[in-house]
């Protein structure tokens, strides 16, 4: 099922996403510090989740209240499509239970996308190379923008504080080019969000997520998402 | 603190268990259209929120308009297939310098 030319393949697209991750790891501590996290944990919780939108929506519903219950849901549904991703590595994962759900781990974004083969399949050494260089960027990152970038004022005069809205831009724009079918939903989604003016961050993101049922009213066409 | 803590760890239990439990569970069986058209939406309706919130902040405090031109900058040029890091890195300079010619403008 592999070529063998996988890994090398791997850590050479990994270099590529890490230039990115490690850019936005950088505006992920910053803005995690400045809304209060200390560095030690904003730096710990990129080690350990490993995934800049669903830690962003974390701190983004903690800051603005409503407490653990909607933070952590706004945060697990954001990554709740690792679920299909990783059911879908499923065949081209060797070994039993265990060791398939150890090898899921590597399911990220960029890795999972660049390892589809174009007629079919999944190159797992190519996806765990490039979540294997990934990882330590995205850790490296945040330990910069914890400990090293200046918060506030500082953050806005550097224009640092576009990373993330840019972030989210454009991982919505590519999303939407892949599948039109659901920028109803996703304007949806952004009015019932835009309720934040009057509930707490939380609980406007976690209301803003029932806009995916808008989904359907329209036959299922899932696409990959482009690279 | 305590609550940081907490989220850190919960979210950080549940990310690796929806990457374990399809590969450990499912096998090669997919899910069914229904739901994986919710699982597909997903992401692109709390991109939207979280784009929202994020550019509105809290009460809409936060609302700063020129983080809107660097955003524009950044998807055209997605739109002409740019990297994702070119794109930031475009918005991020076309936003302070925008800031940097309105304190000179005073």
């Amino acid at each position: 099922m592999d070529d063998g030319g996988g890994w090398p393949k791997g850590l050479r697209v990994g270099v590529g996403l890490a230039a990115g991750a490690f850019l936005l790891a950088v505006g992920f501590g910053a803005f995690a510090v400045t809304h209060g996290w200390p560095a030690w944990l904003t730096i710990t919780t990129s080690a350990v989740v490993f995934s800049g939108s669903a830690q962003f929506a974390l701190v983004t519903a903690l800051a603005g209240g409503g407490g653990l219950g909607p933070a952590l849901t706004s945060a697990a549904l954001m990554n709740l499509r690792f679920v299909p991703m990783a059911a879908a590595t499923a065949r081209f994962l060797p070994g039993g239970p265990l060791q398939r759900a150890a090898q899921g781990q590597a399911v990220v974004d960029g890795s999972w996308v660049a390892a589809q083969r174009p007629g079919g399949g999944l190159d797992r050494q190519l996806m765990f190379g490039a979540t294997l260089v990934q990882w330590p960027a995205w850790i490296l990152g945040t330990a910069l923008g914890a400990l090293v970038v200046p918060g506030g004022a500082a953050l806005e005069a550097t224009g640092l504080d576009v990373i993330f809205p840019g972030f989210f831009g454009l991982l919505l724009f590519d999303s939407l080019r892949a599948s039109p079918r659901l920028a109803p939903a996703g304007l949806l989604a952004a009015a019932i969000a835009a309720t934040c003016r009057f509930l707490p961050s939380g609980i406007a993101l976690t209301l803003a997520a029932a806009a995916a049922t808008f989904a359907l009213r329209q036959p299922a066409r899932i696409k990959e998402p482009q690279p | 603190m305590t609550t940081m803590i907490v989220a850190t760890v919960a979210l950080a239990v549940l990310n690796a268990l929806y990457k374990a439990v399809g590969p450990a569970l499912l096998g090669g069986r997919e899910f069914p259209p229904r739901l994986r058209a919710v699982a597909d939406a997903l992401p692109v309706v709390l991109l939207a929120g979280l784009l929202t919130v994020d550019v509105l902040g809290p009460g809409w405090r936060d609302f700063d308009w020129t983080v809107l031109p660097g955003l524009g900058v950044a998807i055209a040029l997605r739109a002409v297939g740019r990297s994702h890091l070119t794109c930031i890195v475009a918005a991020v300079a076309g936003t302070a310098g925008l800031r940097l010619l309105l304190d000179a403008l005073g």
